[in-house]
């Protein structure tokens, strides 16, 4: 905390920190100076001049968005002479501006313009020049720019303030966005002419930091009337994993916009894309609405009671005629802790089996289990503002700009505050444009790298010794055992397994030991192999020995995919373990949860339930009868999904619950419509483990209904109850008792802002960052796991020449049932491709642009072939959410040993013309 | 008859000035040799005696902000010194005189103020359109290169230094010191906020120091002859010589370097050959288009900084147009607005929106919609205005005009 100075403004004393923006200050106590170009977020800028002040001992006006506060200033914000200025200001501005407002925007200017009295155009004393403005431009209109699939920028209604050019800058990391020409002329540009042909990828930051109508979002623009609204809701995004809180405005019982919360983390009104013009799939006329059964082959319409009953009997027939381990469920990412914490009681009590999982497998399950065993726990050790602070961001197998935009731009403010960037990635992603080491490996070769790191690290003694003695297991005889292990890895070896120049690999290792703190982000190229556990376990390697842990700003961060990846796991959807991570196996936690779920403990199942990918498995050898899937696409997510729709149409009886017909759906026996999160109260856990909440904002369209009421009639029909709740909140109280992580969270708690688990009581005030006194470990201290590289068992051949690399891109999002529903994000892309290196597409004969055909031993689809230089020779990428071209039709189901995690990230296949 | 006294000219058409010999010859880097043997404090407590005023046209203590630049912070890794050779000043030719034959006598001043306030990198930030200054400098840095006296440990002293010379792209606001920062540094020449000053966090925030052409030209010989020899020049507040470029309606245009305190009558009459045509002198604007407008009543003032506030004029770049009988006011105000209009970056709305303003009510006066004492007394309004509201010296510079001729030609205008 800095010191605290006394100042007064107009006579009042005010107690600031020194140092502190005099602005901020003043409307911090509620004395209203007037501005336009200052917002909180941004540096000061000085260009309105509204907030000119006099303070005394200083000659003349004074921004005070430009003085820091200091001991004894005494300020006059408000006498005649300021406010003439002030009011001389704002008819200066009205002179160059069209001031024709239709209420679908906030205008901060035609405020201050009326409060004084400009509104009257009598009261103006200057004629407006607006018209005459000859803007030398690339605008299509002349002055407005129309060209972008989300907003439209009318030079006209700019006040040239600088705000959207910061936010561009400065908040989201950017740089798209800045003047052209200059003086009465100047406008605002993106890239080098216009909207739609700049790097600018939508993400609204500029329009929602426009304090007047010059930059406006398109969607809706047509019916939004700000005077109309029904109300605001401030919720969380349904999209990955970051959590921002949205504000949603609600009109006519539609959403029809969508801002960031300022000044709450995780992303203090920062947002992306999809945050910002997702929303549309909520009202998709496709939602369903009524639940419907499967009659001779077509789906019927039904009521709610016919459908629950008709679900009761055939689980109720299979759970007596094969057993409850004939049973099985996938929960999902995307609904509430409340909706799966009902979900995996349903299947422990009423089906009586723990084959509960769900998609996390498919993507954080080897780095879940890799950080269990090493550290005791799965969740990222950091805070999402962390990212910007830490010394050294070591970034691997994770495209963070495209699948955690706004965590991207907390890494791309660090990079700018002079922080060090490694990216490692066999794929070029966007940010490699701010790294200072981009590490590009040959798929498969990470567990090479990382002992090759090491090595480095051991070589030029920048280990930690004292961590090691005190935080590690079995100390320096662990470290020894390491030490001998990496010792063949020289960085000549490395260099030749994975092709990366051994200068590089010396120099990241030296970054990433030497930095006072580091952190690591990793994400699905590390976890979706099958080494994907023990290319974690290298990971943590080396963070142990460089002691990059167990201290503020360093640790290891899987940033999660899904809005509630991590709250569904943190309930118990989990084969292994009840919520807040308790073993299943052991009795004693048997009996806890059975007194809790008020049953008998012998009926609570100790038998370890299958994972996704077993399920399937299962499935397809008729051991699994009857699925209960809510909220999950398997037909696009799972691996090799020729032999998953086998599976499917094994199945005695399948329920899927969704939101919309999805590649499943067709599979199903009956489908259940559910809410969406726009339509329900609940929490999400996001990535840094904070516990958010979830409002309802509009009504749920025709008959669906929320999740975990479903599941609870579904209960009560096959002779169970799972508990009496009247609302969300005492569902959450449940969790909490359930899980001791949770324990000291309620509703009432997180109102305003989320609490980062572990929280253990009512005072508790949340954790930002895990491990600082010990490890979740039984001895409570880090384990090593020494693991060698073995050269992946899938090769390129002469039949199958390219390894397949799979991935996902900014605009869409999982099996892109919501995302491609929204016209914005489908406006920017809408297709799917294939990229391959230029040199192979000469090679092989191909040309870009052209239908190639995609084949592996697994499967075939056909896609558009585009030659990029994103990708090495050899190898492939393909974003894998478009359903026409499934990627995961040539997907292996190879399994990760440990976690099970199916190998996504590398296929051989072969290209050809069609 | 009077007669110039050149210091910063004083090799001009002596030497050639694409040779560093010729220059070395005529005494050249002696002073710059003397001072690396020297305590910095040494040097800036002359330079603070030499009572040396900014050339660029504010005119504050060369030594001082010489001396506050060093003091900015012991330890830092970088200080820089950078050459404000961006020289866009209507009506100013001084510092490409200067760097078109003398080069190296400002490479030198260069030298000795990096080593002064210890910075080890030099920038000459100079106007793109100036050529053959661009070719000599560049000439110039080389040819000292070579020599050894640019580079590491020059003189065998601990002492290393590096020029650099950088472009300017046609803005008039780049001249500006913090404006020019933001250039240097490869961002759009947009003025910075003030405080803090570049003495404290200049280019990449580090502490900097930015001299004009001018100054820097006058270091070495100050060096060299002692600042006692310096202050026995010009006048009490002003020591020292002037380049003074002067333009418009004389027999003899062209550039005279003399003492501070002659006036402006010696000036024109004696120096430039008197008025055109034998025509009478009616008015000259001092300073260039961020200057003042002055009649007949200056012409016997002494030109020095303060001597000249007291009329309420400016000295400035050091710049004079002069308009003989019959010229119109009307047109040289309309022209110089014009400028200031095209040239405001657009930043901060006083200078943004006030330009125009200022053309409209112009304007207005040319179509007989308001008359004259109207349109200069709302011309005093909004510049007034402006130069109270705007965030840099460009907005607050048509005030300088405007005021000028409300004194000298409240009726003629």
């Amino acid at each position: 905390m800095s010191k605290l100075v006394n100042i007064s403004i107009d006579g009042k004393k005010i107690q600031a920190p020194e140092g502190a923006n005099l602005l901020q200050v003043a409307h911090n106590n509620g004395i209203k100076i007037p501005s336009l170009c200052y917002h909180k977020k941004l540096t000061p800028t000085g260009a309105c001049r509204l907030c000119i002040t006099k303070i005394k001992g200083t000659n003349g006006l004074v921004m005070s968005c430009t003085v820091s506060v200091k001991e004894r200033m005494e300020i006059t914000a408000f006498d005649q002479e300021i406010e003439e200025t002030r009011k001389h200001i704002l008819d200066y501005l009205l002179a160059e501006h069209n001031d024709h407002y239709d209420g679908t925007y906030n205008d901060e200017f035609r405020e201050w313009v009326a409060h004084y009295g400009l509104d009257k155009p009598e009261n103006r004393k200057y004629p407006n020049i607006s018209k005459a403005l000859n803007y030398k431009t690339c605008l299509p209109a002349g002055k407005v720019d129309d060209s972008s699939p989300v907003l439209t920028y009318d030079a006209s209604k700019c006040i040239k303030c600088f705000r959207c050019i910061k936010g561009c800058d400065e908040v989201q990391g950017k740089n798209v966005l800045s003047f052209s020409e200059r003086g009465i002329t100047s406008y605002i540009i993106a890239g080098f002419d216009q909207w739609n042909e700049s790097e600018c990828d939508g993400c609204g930051e500029c329009v929602q930091l426009c304090p007047t109508g010059a930059l406006v979002e398109k969607p809706h623009m047509d019916e939004i009337r700000l005077d109309k609204l029904d109300k605001k809701v401030i919720t969380t995004c349904p999209y990955c994993g970051v959590g921002c809180q949205l504000e949603l405005s609600v009109q006519d019982g539609k959403i029809v916009r969508s801002d960031g919360v300022e000044g709450v983390l995780p992303n203090d009104g920062r947002l992306c894309v999809k945050g910002r013009f997702g929303y549309d799939y909520v009202h998709s006329k496709e939602r369903l609405t009524t639940p419907l059964i499967k009659k001779n082959g077509e789906f019927v319409e039904a009521s709610w009671d016919e459908a629950l009953d008709f679900i009761a009997t055939k689980f109720s027939e299979i759970k007596e005629k094969y057993g409850s381990d004939a049973l099985a469920g996938y929960s999902s990412a995307k609904c509430t802790n409340e909706d799966n914490y009902l979900f995996q009681k349903f299947i422990r009590v009423v089906f009586g089996t723990n084959n509960i999982d769900y998609c996390t497998r498919l993507c954080h399950a080897s780095t879940v289990t890799a950080m269990l065993k090493s550290i005791g726990d799965g969740a990222g050790s950091n805070s999402i503002e962390d990212f910007a602070t830490t010394d050294c961001l070591f970034v691997t197998g994770n495209n963070i700009i495209e699948t955690h935009p706004v965590t991207a731009t907390y890494v791309k403010n660090g990079k700018y505050a002079g922080k060090k960037l490694i990216v490692c990635d066999p794929k070029w992603t966007p940010l490699v444009k701010y790294a200072d080491i981009w590490l590009q490996p040959r798929l498969g070769t990470d567990v090479a790298l990382l002992n090759g790191m090491i090595r480095v690290i051991i070589k030029e003694d920048l280990i930690d010794p004292d961590f090691i003695k005190k935080r590690v297991d079995r100390g320096m005889e662990a470290f020894e055992e390491l030490k001998q292990l990496v010792e063949k890895y020289t960085p000549e070896k490395t260099e030749e397994i994975t092709s990366i120049p051994k200068e590089k690999i010396i120099e990241a290792a030296r970054m990433y030991a030497t930095a006072r703190t580091a952190m690591i982000a990793t994400g699905m190229g590390m976890s979706q192999q099958v080494t994907g556990t023990n290319n974690v376990f290298s990971l943590i390697n080396m963070m142990m020995i460089t002691g990059q842990i167990g201290k503020e700003r360093a640790g290891i961060d899987p940033p999660r995919g899904q809005n509630n990846v991590q709250g569904a796991t943190d309930v118990g959807c989990s084969p292994l373990i009840y919520p807040g991570y308790i073993p299943i196996t052991n009795e004693e936690n048997r009996k806890r949860v059975a007194k809790l779920w008020n049953l008998d403990f012998e009926n609570l199942s100790g038998k370890p339930g299958l994972t996704t990918v077993e399920i399937m498995h299962a499935a397809y050898d008729k051991k699994v009868k009857g699925m209960y899937i809510m909220g999950e696409n398997p037909m696009v997510t799972d691996p090799d999904l020729n032999h998953t729709e086998k599976a499917l149409k094994e199945l005695d009886f399948l329920v899927v619950q969704d939101i919309f017909h999805t590649e499943t759906t067709p599979f199903a026996d009956v489908i259940l419509p559910a809410a969406s999160f726009a339509e329900k109260e609940g929490t999400f856990v996001n990535s840094d483990r904070r516990v958010i909440r979830v409002r309802k904002a509009v009504e749920s369209p025709g008959k669906a209904r929320d999740d975990w009421r479903i599941i609870v009639d579904i209960a009560e029909k096959m002779g169970y109850s799972i508990g009496n709740y009247n609302t969300e909140s005492e569902i959450f109280d449940e969790i909490a008792q359930a899980a001791p992580i949770m324990a000291g969270i309620s509703y009432d708690r997180i109102e305003l802002q989320g609490i980062q688990w572990p929280c253990p009581d009512k005072n508790h005030p949340g954790t930002s960052t895990l491990f600082l006194e010990k490890f979740n470990t039984p001895n409570g201290k880090g384990i090593l796991n020494p693991v060698e590289h073995v050269p992946q068992i899938e090769q390129p051949s002469k039949e199958f020449p390219f390894i397949l690399n799979t991935g996902r891109i900014l605009y869409h999002y999982h099996t892109s049932t919501m995302s491609r529903r929204n016209k914005a994000l489908t406006d920017f892309a809408n297709e799917s491709y294939v990229l391959m290196n230029p040199g192979d597409v000469i090679k092989f004969g191909l040309t870009g642009g052209e239908k190639v055909r995609l084949t592996s031993k697994q499967g075939e689809l056909v896609t558009t072939l585009q030659a990029s230089d994103q990708v090495a020779e050899g190898e492939l990428f393909m974003p894998w959410h478009y359903s026409e071209a499934p990627v995961n039709r040539l997907t292996r189901s190879d399994l990760d040993p440990f976690s099970k995690i199916a190998a996504f990230k590398l296929t051989a296949c072969k290209v050809e013309k069609i | 008859m009077i007669k110039e006294t050149r210091i910063t000219l004083k090799n001009l058409g002596r030497i050639n000035p694409e040779s560093i010999d010729d220059y070395i010859n005529v005494g050249g880097y002696k002073a710059f040799e003397k001072v690396v043997g020297r305590h910095h404090i040494e040097i800036i407590d002359e330079m603070v005696k030499s009572s040396l005023r900014g050339r660029g046209g504010a005119g504050f203590s060369a030594g001082l902000k010489e001396k506050f630049t060093s003091e900015a912070c012991l330890r830092c890794e970088q200080k820089y010194l950078i050459c404000n050779a961006d020289e866009g000043e209507p009506g100013t030719f001084k510092d490409r005189i200067i760097m078109e034959n003398d080069p190296h006598l400002m490479l030198e001043g260069m030298l000795i103020a990096a080593y002064a306030i210890g910075a080890s990198k030099a920038y000459i930030y100079i106007r793109g359109e100036y050529y053959k200054s661009i070719d000599r400098i560049n000439k110039a840095i080389s040819a000292a290169k070579e020599k050894g006296i640019i580079g590491k440990n020059v003189f065998g002293s601990a002492f290393s230094v590096d020029v650099e010379v950088k472009l300017g792209a046609g803005s008039y606001l780049c001249g500006e010191e913090l404006t020019l920062l933001e250039s240097l540094e490869g961002k759009r020449g947009y003025p910075r906020i003030k405080p803090p000053y570049p003495a404290e966090y200049g280019l990449y925030g580090k502490p900097t120091l930015i001299n004009n052409v001018e100054t820097l030209a006058t270091i070495p010989t100050i060096i060299e002859k002692g600042p006692d020899w310096y202050t026995s020049l010009g006048t009490e507040n002003s020591p020292g010589t002037k380049i003074f470029t002067i333009s418009g309606d004389v027999n003899k245009p062209g550039y005279y370097e003399t003492e501070m305190g002659i006036t402006l009558r010696e000036l024109i009459y004696e120096l430039a050959g008197g008025i055109k045509d034998g025509k009478e002198f009616y008015a000259a604007i001092l300073g260039g288009a961020a200057g003042t407008f002055v009649n007949e009543l200056v012409l016997d003032t002494p030109m020095g900084f303060d001597t000249l506030k007291e009329k309420g004029a400016v000295l400035g770049s050091g710049a004079i147009m002069v308009m003989s009988e019959g010229r119109s006011l009307f047109d040289m105000t309309n022209s110089i607005l014009e400028f200031f209009k095209h040239e405001s970056c657009g930043k901060c709305v006083p200078c943004r929106i006030g330009m125009p303003q200022l053309l409209h009510i112009m304007e207005n006066l040319k179509n007989n919609k308001i008359g004259r004492a109207e349109a200069l007394d709302l011309l005093l309004y909004e510049s007034e205005f402006m130069a109270k509201s705007s965030l840099c010296p460009l907005g607050q510079s048509p005030i300088l005009p405007i005021k000028s001729l409300k004194q000298y030609f409240e009726n003629e205008f």
